[in-house]
């Protein structure tokens, strides 16, 4: 099953993503964890450490000064450029931004080609996309994407047209509501998109700590409201059969 | 050609061989203020949510409302600068038509159109005078249909730093979330770098890549701290992103509240502490302390 997660800067793709990736882990899914924003933040919200996502990050960009050896196969490139995160998430820091190189599997490679390469053998994958609506274009088939948005004219907006840009492409849009602190900001999220099904997480002052601290909410509480209802949505992406 | 001749309907004109002698107020006539002081040239970058927009926004109000000439440039595809002023027009004309092929995969400024033209006729207005530049608004419309507008965007800009009729004027950039922008330099009228960053990791990391990336460029380089909630947090975020903080921006619940409605910072809560705090940036920016403050 591939999971593509989109939306606005800082609606919260990332916490949604790694949070998701937990629990579907701790579930006793096979999960890889791709990190497809060229800001690659993943491994934060997945609980491998602020030192560790920027490692992995200049990992990645040390293929420019000629430190890291390029990689000729996909599997080869989740070996090199990922790290073991807790639960047995597998992450992988998947693009690079500097001299993008299409002739190169390791540099070339876009969302699409991977998603598609890495499925099989019972594996999910979740995958963090960059920012925006060009990113949903380019992430070809995935099985669903949560469009993650947050009660603000912009998020909403935002969040509109990668629906819109998902339905063209046929995919399942799942809604992820995010920060929802009561029915005012979930109304002002329906009118816009109230046709999509739709996940509430509601404010959780443990995912805010997290963000601070630089962990994974589910390593603070798996029980706070927000972690606990990306918890639900877990559940419900993979008590879907996988489509084909 | 006289400068301010322009308007949307420069083909017509063109054929009947005469054009309008009225210059559209507001966009660019002789304007020289204030003589002798170079203006501000801004780029402002960050992780997404941290306040990019409102903080380029706010500025460039308030700096309009001191009676300068502001251009303010949108570097996202999915554009929401023109929201964050307040500007009315939701369908600025499409900058598509300011380039044409020159041959297969590239692009060049049509005959005619150079960056002050293109400010002219693809710039539209927001409140207290402020123009607006947009790659435009082409979420909607696919891939392909992108590029025209982008390719036009990157060259009017790297015409801005030698455009003479724009000499002095105030620019402010806002770049889309993301390292693409910054790593290809796109802000090439920018002198001065505000990398805005909230006190959370993944955000204050974000910065860092971001000045990293950016360091290669002559410009100054400060960050801002935004949503601060305590006294530790804008030492938390110069230690993590590595620049002297030329700015602390309070949390302030005002600017969740006019993201919430889509209304300019400014409009709705004019002295709220954000207001305040990016009026004492730009201060420090006008005056130069915050380059002496960096110095130091």
């Amino acid at each position: 099953m591939k999971i593509a997660v989109a939306g606005k800067g800082g609606a919260g793709k990332t916490t949604v993503s790694g949070t998701v990736a937990r629990h579907l882990s701790r579930a006793g899914h096979s999960v890889l964890a791709l990190d497809a924003d060229t800001n690659p933040m993943l491994g934060i919200s997945l609980g491998v450490g602020p030192e560790e996502t920027y490692r992995l990050l200049a990992v990645r960009q040390g293929l420019d000064d000629g430190t890291i050896e390029h990689q000729q196969s996909v599997e080869a490139l989740v070996e090199a450029f990922g790290v073991d995160a807790p639960d047995g998430v597998r992450l992988v820091v998947a693009l690079r931004e500097a001299r993008a190189d299409p002739g190169c599997i390791c540099c070339g490679v876009t969302p699409q080609q991977l998603l598609g390469e890495l499925e099989g053998e019972g594996r999910t994958v979740v995958c963090d996309m960059e920012a925006g609506v060009g990113a949903i274009v380019r992430a070809g088939k995935a099985d669903v994407v949560l469009v993650v948005v947050e009660p603000s004219v912009k998020s909403i907006n935002v969040g509109a047209r990668v629906v819109a840009a998902a339905a063209e492409a046929q995919t399942e849009v799942i809604v992820v509501a995010n920060r929802v602190r009561g029915e005012a900001d979930l109304e002002a999220i329906r009118a816009e998109l109230g046709d999509c099904e739709t996940a509430v997480v509601p404010e959780d002052p443990v995912i805010a700590r997290a963000d601070v601290e630089g962990c994974a909410p589910i390593d603070i509480d798996s029980g706070a409201p927000g972690v606990s209802a990306l918890s639900v949505l877990a559940e419900r992406l993979v008590a879907q059969p996988a489509q084909a | 050609m006289p400068i301010g001749a322009g308007g949307p309907y420069p083909r017509f004109w063109a054929t009947v061989g005469r054009r309008p002698a009225r210059r559209r107020p507001g966009v660019i006539d002789d304007y020289e203020w204030p003589p002798g002081e170079r203006p501000l040239r801004i780029v402002v970058v960050g992780k997404g949510g941290a306040g990019k927009s409102v903080v380029a926004a706010t500025m460039a109000r308030i700096l309009a409302r001191r009676g300068r000439r502001v251009l303010a440039l949108d570097t996202d595809t999915v554009p929401g600068l023109a929201l964050s002023l307040g500007a009315a027009s939701a369908y600025p004309p499409p900058l598509a038509g300011a380039v044409e092929q020159a041959d297969a995969g590239s692009w060049r400024l049509k005959e005619g159109i150079g960056p002050v033209r293109a400010v002219q006729r693809f710039s539209t207005p927001a409140p207290d005078g402020v123009r607006v530049l947009e790659i435009g608004d082409h979420s909607a419309s696919g891939v392909g249909s992108v590029t025209p507008s982008v390719q036009a965007f990157y060259q009017v800009i790297h015409g801005l730093p030698e455009a003479k009729a724009l000499r002095a004027w105030t620019m402010i950039g806002d770049h889309p979330a993301g390292p693409r922008q910054t790593a290809h330099d796109w802000a090439p009228y920018a002198d001065t770098l505000l990398v805005i960053a909230e006190p959370t990791w993944k955000s204050a990391l974000t910065g860092r890549r971001l000045a990293e990336l950016a360091s290669a460029r002559e410009a100054a380089a400060f960050a801002v701290a935004t949503k601060v909630t305590s006294s530790g947090d804008a030492k938390r975020v110069a230690e993590i992103v590595g620049l002297p903080v030329a700015a602390t921006i309070p949390a302030d619940e005002a600017v969740l509240e006019s993201d919430r409605l889509g209304i300019a910072l400014v409009d709705h809560a004019p002295s709220c502490a954000a207001v305040r705090a990016i009026e004492q940036l730009v201060d420090g920016l006008v005056d130069g302390t915050v380059r002496s403050v960096a110095d130091r």
